[in-house]
């Protein structure tokens, strides 16, 4: 089969320039015709909402990280000292039985275990506290997905009804609807609790 | 201090699932099961005895709302005490909890200490 793999002679400037408005405004027209020009508004004026999300779960994520580390650098330096502390027990030990439970340093190094293992589980706690942000991301994740599949609903929505008579059409699947979910932006969002405190308030208030 | 005191946990993710449950142990309820949804839940608990669920509120197949109407819309269940713990802010949905028989309300993220608070309070409001 021959094919041209020629290229087509450029155009002038001025009229590259008139042919892209020209299509603009026929893609326009199309769009307010069909109704889909106040949609696809609409979806779009969700896009800051999307990327206040995305920065939602990026300080989360972030957030969650840096205070597991923390909680870890902490439990390692107790349990370095922890280490060193059995370590020189294990000598006094071995060296003098008696003087080393005669002098305390046993008493005083099982009132070392008991704070540190103490200390440690609240350590543990943190860190499996800090995991909660696979729940909030993760309900977060699923609007901003959403928000995708509604773009996408639309645009094939708009690629239906402009193609040719013979062309496949799918059925759209109707978008399920959701629950607030976290509060990403607690400044922007009215009626919306902050803190626990805020709950407990509201609920006292209306006598619960 | 450990009670034998039966909790169902729902949530539909399964991290948030083990972390209430963690708490739960810490606090001294031992005793606990899980279910990813409030289809799953209204099972476990016509099928099993419990005397506490613990639910999230956004969950796929049946929400945390609808499950709360089932619960005090049972004859056999409706003196379980519901606590919710969820992201759900807006304080429609916490009027609306409350109005619909929440024994309480926790917004996440949450701390240890107010989840205990909450138990242990609704647990001594209910005579358990």
């Amino acid at each position: 089969m021959d094919t041209d793999n020629t290229l087509p002679e450029p155009l002038p400037d001025g009229e590259v320039h008139q042919k892209i408005g020209a299509l603009t405004r026929q893609l326009h027209d199309a769009l307010k015709e069909l109704g889909y020009a106040d949609q696809l508004r609409g979806t779009m004026g969700e896009l800051p909402d999307a990327q206040s999300r995305l920065s939602y779960i990026a300080r989360l994520t972030g957030e969650a990280a840096e205070k597991v580390l923390t909680r870890v650098e902490h439990a390692k330096t107790q349990n370095d000292h922890l280490a060193a502390e059995s370590r020189r027990m294990i000598a006094s030990l071995v060296k003098d039985p008696v003087a080393a439970v005669a002098k305390g340093e046993i008493m005083n190094f099982l009132t070392d275990v008991e704070q540190v293992t103490k200390v440690s589980d609240e350590h543990l706690t943190e860190i499996m506290m800090a995991q909660d942000f696979h729940d909030l991301t993760g309900q977060v994740i699923a609007r901003v997905v959403a928000l995708a599949a509604t773009i996408e609903q639309q645009l094939v929505q708009l690629v239906i009804q402009t193609a040719p008579p013979h062309a496949v059409t799918a059925p759209i699947e109707p978008l399920r609807e959701h629950l607030a979910g976290p509060v990403v932006d607690p400044d922007k969002t009215p009626d919306v609790v902050t803190d626990q405190s805020q709950v407990d308030d509201l609920l006292a208030s209306l006598g619960f | 201090m450990t009670t034998a005191l039966r909790f169902l946990i729902v949530d539909d993710f399964s991290t948030m699932r083990r972390i209430v449950r963690n708490l739960l142990k810490e606090s001294g309820f031992t005793e606990a099961d899980e279910a990813e949804d409030g289809v799953a839940a209204l099972n476990k608990l016509r099928n099993s005895k419990f005397d506490f669920v613990v639910t999230d509120i956004n969950m796929p197949n049946m929400n945390g709302f609808q499950l709360l109407a089932e619960i005090k819309g049972d004859e056999k269940l409706k003196h379980l005490p519901v606590l919710m713990v969820t992201a759900e802010a807006r304080k429609e949905d916490i009027v609306a909890a409350a109005q619909g028989g929440a024994a309480g309300y926790i917004v996440k993220p949450f701390t240890k200490a107010t989840l205990e608070e909450k138990v242990t309070l609704i647990i001594k409001k209910a005579g358990l």
